[in-house]
């Protein structure tokens, strides 16, 4: 029986780290961003992280701080000039930025390691520090999404016009919007780092932004539940059958193309409709 | 050897003429990012090795690439972008559905190669080298200017001088009076997407044989050049894609040639990142990209 | 006693006047009207007067504070609030959502607490949601407080859009073609919502386009035509003024 866990704990760690960073792409879209910068920032945070503790041998709480401060620090920089675009050219712009960080890195050999990568980077985190921060960080995306933060967000994302006629900052929500995605991914960039042994550059490039996405669009953008139940699907498929693991970017592909089509949603979201719309229902048949 | 450079650039910026032009058509008329297109392009070029592998000659793999290329791009229309169309989420839903369409095309492709890089065997194209003036040009590399030249002309007599190409304008300019006028939206936006991707595959066969290195990966780079090529022009604009892509090819190729590797893509994307800002709409473009809703 | 005051307002684009020394008050505690037919520039002084549009010269007042180059979000905080000619709600809400939203103005948890999910932001939360489902009691909508507002009849979605504008407690309104599309019973119904904001001391600027409505409620009214003012004055005066009726003359249907 341990060992059946045991085989599924990498697994485990995988679905805590990425649901981290499903939450930094998550909050980006909710406020109404077109951002796809969360593979950058995870990078920035790792990286950093990563130096701390080879180049400076610095205590790995210590990592993580910088990790996320400069993941935050990044995410606010980027948010200024992207607050001057909208939709796809937000996304182009993001696209550019996440380019910009992979080929600075390459360049950079003597603080990044280059192409070969950052090595012998000592492991501190195991499975119980990934589950309180995975924990820490799904009790603030929730807590933003039952106050005010939630209900501003919305109103942007919606419809920009109304909500600056409500006196809603529609820059300056974007901008926290931004600054908590650019904390999570560096947060969960550095957990990465102190995971993993090693990082590679091309760890964060357009494949993991692909990956991130796609939780957020299957799981839903618009509820907590959404990331977190997308990430677990996306993780776990490809482990129930081996021709679905040697397939998994096709799974990820066609994923992406049904859902958008069909479920435009996401399947959280979709089911909570459902279940909203039946319980509307059901209160009016007792009505009357 | 400024001169060769140039000429080097030249050539190169043909092949980017060739693919941006595709990508920006489509966007031109739908407002749709097609992030597929880069895989459509990696499918020419394999569409053509597998041609000569096959026994097939060059000149028949050519025109297979371009028929297979522009069949898949119409297809991705079909099955990625029309119901999204319905429901008017095209811009966020474009992406990612078509993200997800690339995700498909390379992941079979790599399939197929088994993740090989595959070689065009030796002279499939004839290595003859022309020497004047003190510069040294191959024989592909003429032929791969002199077909960039025809396609982009045949795409430019298309849309500006046939029935095809104001029905395409009409659309663009507005899908329901188009309708209106007896113009199948359906139909013309096919053609287009045949289009699109048949330049993608052109394009993709030249860069297979002048890096004889084909991989099914082969496209992301050019799709993130396109980027920069499309902001460039302005999104949507064909002369400025055109314009674009010869400055692009030049600037890269300058770059390569005299400054550090490795900065290279740095100044690239820095380049793209600061053009948004300053002319989100490009050099010829004239839309308002911005879409800046009072003054914030 | 404060005032919505507009003064010489004016919109250049390019070479094109869209407005011209417009200037118009609307003080609190009135219904004010101001008609035109299409294309007089109504909808210009609208998008100025809520940020939407940059003014070219003159002043916007509410009150003391000079809002003429305001950010849309900072009008709000002013004290002024807006309906929309189409209206628009935020159609994935549901109907207590959308006026919950309206009350953004007044909210105190800060953002820090917002972000740790402290008590307080509960609270405010839930503060939130009685006070928006008592404000929907007022326009006889709390049956449908958790229904999703995009499913709502069109004179429910104006009622919505109503006291959403009202949650932010303004001291002016600004109605932009409130009742185009509704029949006679809808619209009256509007109208006692309108005369009831007055009475409680809002000042009311009404933008339409139907004479007959705006004469019925309207204690004052501004004539536009051409960006320019062409009548003002009560509202019998203004229907007989001869420039008045030979600028509606090929609107005459609505008179």
């Amino acid at each position: 029986m341990s060992g059946i866990i045991a085989g599924y704990l990498p697994l485990f760690d995988l679905y805590l780290i990425h649901v981290g960073l499903a939450f930094s792409q998550y909050i980006v879209l909710r406020a109404g961003v077109f951002s796809l910068a969360t593979a950058a920032f995870a990078g920035i945070g790792a990286y950093t992280a990563g130096i701390f503790a080879v180049n400076l041998g610095l205590h790995p709480a210590i990592g993580l701080l910088a990790g996320t401060l400069t993941g935050m620090g990044a995410a606010i920089f980027l948010s200024i000039p992207l607050a001057r675009l909208r939709g796809v050219y937000q996304a182009i712009a993001t696209v550019a930025f996440i380019q910009i960080c992979l080929s600075l890195n390459v360049y950079s050999e003597s603080l990044t390691g280059g192409a070969m990568g950052l090595n012998n980077i000592p492991k501190t985190v195991g499975t119980g520090t990934l589950f309180v921060f995975a924990a820490l960080a799904t009790y603030m995306i929730w807590a933003i999404e039952r106050g005010r933060l939630g209900r501003a967000f919305n109103a942007i994302r919606q419809d920009e016009a109304v909500a600056a006629s409500l006196g809603i900052s529609i820059t300056r929500h974007q901008m926290l919007a931004f600054a908590i995605s650019g904390a999570l991914a560096g947060l969960f960039g550095g957990l990465e780092a102190y995971h993993a042994y090693a990082l590679d550059p091309n760890q964060f490039g357009f494949h993991l932004l692909i990956t991130i996405l796609s939780y957020v669009i299957l799981g839903g953008r618009n509820t907590v539940l959404g990331p977190l139940v997308g990430c677990a699907i996306l993780i776990i498929l490809p482990e129930l059958a081996r021709p679905l693991a040697e397939n998994r970017m096709v799974i990820y592909g066609v994923m992406l193309i049904v859902v958008i089509n069909y479920v435009p949603k996401g399947i959280v979201d979709t089911a909570l409709d459902a279940i909203r719309a039946r319980r509307l229902k059901m209160r009016e048949e007792t009505v009357s | 050897m400024l001169a060769q450079q140039l000429l080097n650039g030249l050539v190169v910026s043909g092949v980017y003429a060739l693919f941006s032009l595709g990508f920006t058509l489509v966007f031109g008329i739908q407002r749709i990012l097609n992030l597929a297109h880069g895989a459509i392009f990696m499918t020419g070029a394999m569409v053509a090795f597998y041609t000569v592998k096959g026994g097939g000659p060059l000149w028949l793999g050519f025109i297979l690439a371009i028929l297979a290329s522009g069949a898949l791009s119409v297809l991705v229309e079909i099955v990625c972008f029309r119901r999204l169309r319905k429901t008017g989420d095209e811009e966020f839903g474009g992406i990612i559905s078509s993200i997800g369409a690339g995700l498909v095309i390379t992941t079979i492709a790599q399939q197929v190669s088994s993740t090989q890089v595959l070689r065009f065997p030796f002279e499939t194209f004839p290595v003859v080298i022309f020497k004047f003036w003190g510069l040294r040009v191959s024989m592909l590399q003429l032929f791969m200017a002199g077909a960039a030249i025809i396609l982009v002309l045949i795409l430019g007599y298309y849309v500006y001088r046939t029935a095809f190409g104001r029905r395409i304008r009409a659309v663009t300019d507005n899908e329901h009076a188009a309708m209106l006028m007896g113009i199948n939206p359906n139909f013309v936006y096919s053609q287009t997407y045949f289009l699109a991707g048949a330049l993608a595959g052109a394009a993709g066969v030249l860069v297979g044989l002048a890096f004889n290195s084909i991989t099914f990966l082969m496209g992301e780079p050019y799709l993130m050049f396109a980027f920069a090529i499309i902001i460039l022009g302005g999104l949507g604009s064909i002369p400025g894609a055109l314009l674009a892509s010869l400055v692009f090819g030049m600037v890269q190729t300058l770059t390569i040639a005299y400054l550090p590797s490795g900065l290279t893509d740095t100044i690239i994307f820095a380049s793209l990142f600061l053009i948004l800002l300053v002319r989100p709409h490009g050099i010829l473009g004239k839309e308002d990209a911005g879409n800046l809703r009072g003054r914030r | 006693m404060s005032t919505l005051k507009l003064t010489n307002l004016s919109k250049r684009f390019g070479g094109v006047v869209a407005s011209e020394d417009v200037n118009i008050e609307v003080p609190a505690g009135k219904v004010i009207g101001l008609i035109g037919p299409n294309g007089a520039g109504k909808t210009t002084i609208v998008n100025m007067i809520t940020g939407l549009l940059p003014v070219t010269s003159g002043t916007i007042h509410v009150g003391n504070a000079d809002i003429t180059h305001a950010p849309a979000h900072e009008i709000c905080r002013a004290g002024l609030a807006r309906t929309f000619q189409n209206i628009r709600l935020l159609g994935e809400a549901t109907v207590l959502e959308n006026v919950m939203i309206g009350f953004h103005r007044h909210e105190t948890s800060s953002t820090f607490a917002a972000l740790l999910g402290l008590p307080e932001a509960g609270r405010e939360t839930a503060t939130l949601k009685e006070r928006a489902f008592s404000l929907l009691g007022e326009f006889d909508l709390q049956a449908f407080a958790d229904y999703p507002a995009s499913g709502l009849s069109y004179g429910h979605q104006r009622k919505v859009e109503m006291a959403r504008a009202m949650a932010s407690e303004p001291d002016f309104v600004l109605l932009d073609e409130p009742i185009a599309g509704m029949n006679d019973v809808e619209s009256n119904a509007l109208a006692e919502i309108f005369m009831g904001l007055a009475s409680s001391g809002k000042g009311v600027l009404l933008i339409e386009h139907n004479v007959r409505f705006v004469a019925k409620l309207c204690s004052y009214i501004y004539v536009l035509d051409g960006g320019k003012l062409i009548s003002e004055g009560t509202s019998d005066h203004v229907l007989n003024d001869p420039e008045v009726i030979s600028a509606y003359l090929g609107d005459a249907h609505h008179a």
